[in-house]
């Protein structure tokens, strides 16, 4: 039935056809996509219910049916908890700085070697930065401690010696630098592993359309809009989606070790900091669930809203 | 080859400046780590230890491979990187295909059912309870079905795939090739780029996975390379049991040993690292541009 | 790559409990008649004597179990991976079987209890006893007790008693128990510079002050006063003992005692004073600034360099013991020396404590309803804790580095290699320390001084010789403000979380103060924020829980 499943003529044809005839004369598409659809059901689906523990007190002694349910109380803490504003303004913030500055990052790395020519200098940057992804964030931390600190850090070290300060500066210990940490550390951490899928998408555009463009006269910087951007464009978007689903993801582990001063706290806390601390390490499943639930709530309504916008913009996810 | 402008020549001098900026800066960290590894863990406590080693020496290395099963373990973590990129790529590419097929019925149904996935799910122990219930514990392919889709890389495939040439598929339908024919015969050979960016990103969360082993393995011999090396690491760093060594062998150890946590640290960082990322090299040759066209004109 | 939108595993199970009821019953029965003659024959050595039938006996049959330890660190050595172990296992006729949390402690333990396969042994930390137990999950020893005379000999009723459950039972079985003061909180001096400034009289905390000053006077890449990780206390908590006579480690408790109550720290005169004292040593930089933000690796470069005056935590001798080893390599006159605990003017030294110590330890094994014969692990762990046991932990298994015991029946009698080859003891130490979950302190410290007194000055070892001329003297007890803290999932342990906070920041912020009267703002709000978080009610709680401390010790 091959001939059959091409986009256009099946559109034209009268809705009346049953559904299951027409699913069957589709069957080898659809067999492309329900054994992988079984897997996500089966391995994602089936142990949802777990959710539900955002409406328990759940207790792990008792299990999931013996354990009392709440409602919304759960909710209503994290809401009432004095903490929510700090809490979900540094979210916003520090999610907004990161989509702002880690977003664009790697896709201008990916820009800046696709214009690279010479092929060995090329591989060596490209493969050198992506190590620090392999790096955990707790070698990081300690790597960015030591550079900061005020007893011999390197960068106080070498802003004395320029003139620029006369005492070290506390970078650690100052609110106001926080964010500008965390976020510059965030991209040197990923910038490197994040353009790959920037440069494989670059890697797909036809050479001649380049040709073509060098012989009306454009140049080089202005290819790259003409060409390379328009031409990546949907990944671009595609991932700009999905980011904006995960502006709650604020961070967590790299918060978590570099706001190790409690005066940071006011600038640092972000949702999943705040559930780690208060929720999981004392074993408040229930409440650390519902926070879960809220974040995921909002995420796909975020989600939803971009991807509204992005459709018309020409890609979307559905 | 046409002359580059000034401004042209202006930003490739800016450019090659900051890539070579940034290369170091990525570097330095990795290669200090490499160093401390090679370093005297006692003497690197003296600090200043930067661009090459102070005190030579090869025993942090010494304590990760004196562990015998460190050898299995490193085969098991290739094994599964290498199924379970293989199995989780093919099966996610054809997912993904038939995703982007736009008469596919039920296509923004089966699309909202995925992302879901993404951000709701039960937690541990419904997913603990339901991979026992499938006899999967203690098992290798534990390793391997529960991730055989991933959502996310279906996402990137699928974006690929609909930026492809539509004329392509045309023609070959015309010479009387099925969906899944032309998945195979065109699709897959024009997709290069992106199968190996998805393979790689999938070899190192395969060679990374430390977590679901410590929790779904209990028999030594199936554990891979990343849960070996966090116990090799644990049971060698100063503990609170370690304090109540008699002090006649505090003594003795402290002389003797001049390995530190954080000298063990990078040494078992550089065993667990260095395999998956001499990857990206190899992966780099399916980079090249020109792929696309040169399926076209065949 | 992936993400999911919860990161943090929600947790559930059915049918568990009931699952778990079953499978365990058993033992109660037949134990308590036969407990009162089994304590007369009170010796550690088994197999000796005609005991009654009921009494587990090591060594006859094979005893396996598998035994968990509930931590993110730790991973069991090897069972017969080192001679100690093999020699247990083969006379003794032992297999324990570990099970690793493989890194990710609490996820496992969660997992083991929702599906009921539990470990027949658990190593763990005693707050988190309490709720096992009230899941009906453990075993009480309450019927070994007499049968098995260890524990009850070496810990004593009184330690016994305090670590009983609210039901009155024994579940929990503790490492590292002791009778004498031990730890090591104090001031560590850099020798060299110390001298090189005259060796001026430091023993007030104005002394320390001028010292400090001078210090930062001549010496500008030194740190004056280096706290360890002041964010976790240490070197902070070391200056508050200084203003408080007779301190048990208030600022950690986050709370003082007044009369029979515990009031707020907040509130504390001294503790006032003391934070008042610390911010203005913060605010002339004569502390490091990088107090709150520094990694261990970063203190123990400054420490091995030299570039530290004093340094103070709640355990530094570790960390300097290897510094002044190292400093004296290339000058003797180099390296650290402790001084007696710094003291306001006016109080009396004597009375000084910058750091506690507890007889109950630190953690505790329990023994769980999956295990098939409780009573033989129990009695396995009775005869680990007891000399023979503990000396084949210490100092490997009779016959090599000690042969036969004292006349006293349980002091080992060392031999010639425990000298001559004590680096190869020291390796095997080191691997047995961890295999060490019930460790006996009134035992080997009784053991290690008898042997080190007949060594001589040069040695003994610097960490050994300070803990004897001074920390030993200078801990106080704590052991009655042992588990007060509530269940965290609790009202109560919601509250605590809160009041940490609160403190945390609070005491950070408070370093970086401008002035003294901002200390004090900064400590009435806090004091605000904690009462309108419900601190009164947690200390209610707290003070109840250490008067039954104090009840359970008096009686």
């Amino acid at each position: 039935m091959p001939q059959l499943t091409t986009g256009k003529p099946l559109k034209m044809k009268p809705q009346s056809k049953s559904a299951f005839v027409r699913f069957m004369k589709q069957i080898d598409i659809q067999l492309m996509v329900l054994p992988a659809l079984l897997l996500v059901i089966v391995f994602s689906y089936i142990p949802m219910y777990g959710v539900l523990m955002a409406f328990q007190d759940y207790s792990i002694f008792k299990g999931f049916l013996a354990s009392p349910w709440t409602g919304f109380k759960h909710f209503e803490m994290f809401f009432e908890s004095p903490d929510f504003y700090g809490v979900m303004r540094n979210t916003i913030v520090i999610s907004l700085l990161k989509f702002f500055i880690g977003f664009p990052a790697p896709i201008l790395l990916a820009l800046m070697l696709n214009e690279v020519k010479n092929m060995m200098f090329k591989r060596v940057v490209q493969t050198v930065s992506y190590l620090p992804h392999f790096m955990s964030w707790v070698i990081v931390a300690g790597l960015v401690m030591s550079m900061l600190s005020t007893d011999n850090g390197s960068v106080n070290i070498l802003l004395e010696q320029m003139n620029f300060i006369e005492e070290p500066i506390n970078f650690l210990s100052l609110p106001e630098l926080f964010w500008s940490i965390l976020v510059s550390t965030g991209v040197w951490k990923e910038i490197g592993f994040g353009s790959i899928v920037y440069l494989a998408a670059i890697a797909g555009i036809d050479p001649s359309m380049y040709e073509a463009a060098a012989m009306d006269g454009a140049s080089r910087f202005k290819q790259i809009f003409l060409i390379t951007l328009p031409s990546i464009m949907p990944v671009v978007i595609i991932f700009m989606i999905l980011a904006i689903g995960n502006l709650l993801n604020a961070g967590f582990e790299d918060i978590l070790l570099l706001a190790v001063n409690p005066v940071l706290r006011d600038v640092s806390d972000v949702i999943d900091t705040y559930v780690y601390r208060v929720g999981i390490q004392n074993s408040r499943y229930s409440y650390a669930t519902a926070v879960g639930l809220f974040k995921a709530v909002i995420s796909v309504g975020l989600l939803t809203m971009a991807n509204y916008i992005a459709r018309r913009a020409g890609s979307s996810l559905w | 080859m046409i002359r580059l402008s000034f401004g042209d020549r202006v930003m490739t001098v800016i450019i090659y400046m900051l890539l070579t900026l940034l290369a170091f800066m990525t570097f330095y960290p990795f290669w200090n780590a490499l160093v401390i590894s090679f370093n005297s863990g006692m003497d690197t406590a003296l600090g200043g230890v930067t661009f090459w080693p102070r005190a030579w020496t090869l025993e942090n290395y010494g304590i990760v491979f004196n562990d015998a099963r460190l050898l299995n373990a490193f085969f098991i973590s290739i094994a599964r990187t290498a199924v379970g990129t293989a199995t989780s790529i093919l099966l996610t590419a054809v997912f993904a295909y038939g995703l982007s097929k736009k008469e596919l019925m039920g296509r923004k149904f089966y699309m909202v059912l995925c992302i879901i996935t993404m951000y709701f799910s039960g937690g541990l122990i419904p997913s603990f309870l339901l991979i026992r219930e499938l006899g999967l514990m203690n098992s290798f392919w534990v390793f391997i079905v529960p991730s055989l889709v991933s959502v996310w890389n279906m996402i990137i495939f699928r974006t690929f795939f609909q930026g492809l040439p539509a004329g392509l598929e045309e023609s070959a339908k015309i010479d009387g090739s099925g969906n899944w024919g032309v998945f195979f015969r065109i699709v897959i050979p024009l997709s290069g780029p992106v199968i190996a960016t998805l393979s790689l990103f999938t070899a190192v969360y395969h060679w990374n996975d430390w977590f679901g082993p410590s929790i779904y393995i209990s028999s030594e011999g199936l554990l891979p390379i990343q849960t070996m090396l966090k116990q090799i690491l644990n049971s060698n760093i100063v503990s609170d049991q370690l304090a109540q060594l008699d002090s006649a062998a505090q003594g003795q150890l402290a002389k003797m040993r001049t390995v530190t946590s954080k000298s063990l640290s990078m040494a078992t960082m550089m065993v667990a690292t260095i395999p998956i990322v001499l990857v990206y090299p190899f992966v780099q040759k399916y980079f090249v541009k020109g792929v696309l066209i040169g399926s076209l004109k065949e | 790559m992936k993400r999911n939108g919860k990161r943090f595993a929600p947790v559930l199970s059915a049918f568990m409990a009931v699952a778990l009821m079953a499978g365990c019953s058993g033992d109660g029965g037949n134990a308590g008649n036969a407990g009162g003659n089994a304590a007369a024959s009170g010796n550690a050595e088994e197999g000796s004597g005609n005991k009654p039938a009921s009494v587990y006996e090591l060594g006859k049959e094979q005893l396996e179990f598998t035994l968990y330890g509930h931590y993110d660190w730790y991973t069991m050595p090897a069972w017969g991976g080192d001679i100690t172990s093999t020699w247990i296992k083969d006379t003794k006729k032992v297999n324990v079987k570990p099970i690793h949390s493989g890194g990710a402690a609490q996820q496992k333990l969660n997992t083991m209890i929702a599906t009921g396969d539990l470990p027949d042994a658990i190593w763990l930390e005693r707050v988190d006893v309490e709720k096992l137990r009230s899941a009906d999950l453990l075993v009480p020893f309450d019927d070994y007790l007499d049968k098995y005379p260890n524990l009850k000999k070496w810990l004593g009723d009184e330690g016994i008693n305090m670590l009983r459950s609210e039901d009155g039972k024994l579940y929990q079985f503790p490492n590292w128990y002791t009778k004498q003061p031990n730890g090591n909180a104090g001031y560590v001096i850099n020798k060299k510079i110390y001298e090189e400034l005259g060796s001026p009289k430091l023993e007030t905390t104005d002394d320390l002050y001028n010292y400090l000053k001078l210090v930062k006077e001549n010496y500008p890449n030194v740190v004056p006063y280096e706290p360890h990780i002041a964010k976790d206390g240490q070197g902070i908590d070391v200056l508050y003992s200084a203003f408080k006579e007779n301190d048990q480690k208030y600022p950690g408790m986050r709370a003082v005692p007044s009369g029979d109550k515990l009031t707020s720290i907040f509130l504390d005169p001294e503790y006032r004073e003391a934070m008042q004292y610390i911010s203005k040593l913060f605010r002339e930089k004569l502390i490091t600034q990088d107090a709150l933000t520094q990694t261990i690796d970063q203190i123990t470069e400054k420490v091995m360099t030299g570039r530290v005056a004093v340094f103070a935590s709640a355990s530094p001798t570790e960390i300097a013991m290897q510094a002044h080893a190292e400093l004296t390599k290339n000058d003797p006159n180099a390296g650290y020396f402790m001084i007696w605990p710094i003291h306001k003017e006016g109080l009396d030294k004597n009375k000084i404590f910058p750091g506690t110590y507890g007889m109950l330890g630190w953690n505790v094994t329990v023994i769980t309803k999956s295990a098939e014969n409780p009573e033989a692990i129990f009695a396995f762990y009775d005869w680990l804790t007891g000399p023979e046991g503990q000396s084949a932990l210490m100092w490997g298994p009779p016959g090599i580095y000690w042969d036969g015991v004292e006349v006293d029946g349980e002091t080992p009698v060392f031999t010639e290699k425990y000298t001559s080859e004590a680096s190869e003891l020291a390796k095997l130490q080191a691997i047995t320390t961890n295999l060490n979950w019930v460790g006996n302190t009134v035992f080997i410290d009784t053991t290690k001084a008898k042997f080190e007194e007949t060594l001589p000055v040069e040695q003994q070892n610097w960490s050994t010789r300070y803990q004897r001329e001074i920390t030993w003297k200078t801990q106080s007890n704590a052991t009655e403000f042992i588990n007060i803290d509530p269940q965290p999932d609790s009202e109560e342990g919601i509250i605590r979380q809160q009041v940490e906070d609160i403190y945390l920041e609070a005491r950070a912020k408070a370093l970086f103060a401008k002035d003294d009267a901002e200390v004090l703002a900064i400590l009435d709000q806090a004091q605000k924020d904690a009462e309108a978080a419900g601190y009164d009610k947690l200390l209610a709680f707290k003070t109840q829980k250490w008067q039954e401390n104090l009840a359970k010790i008096g009686s």
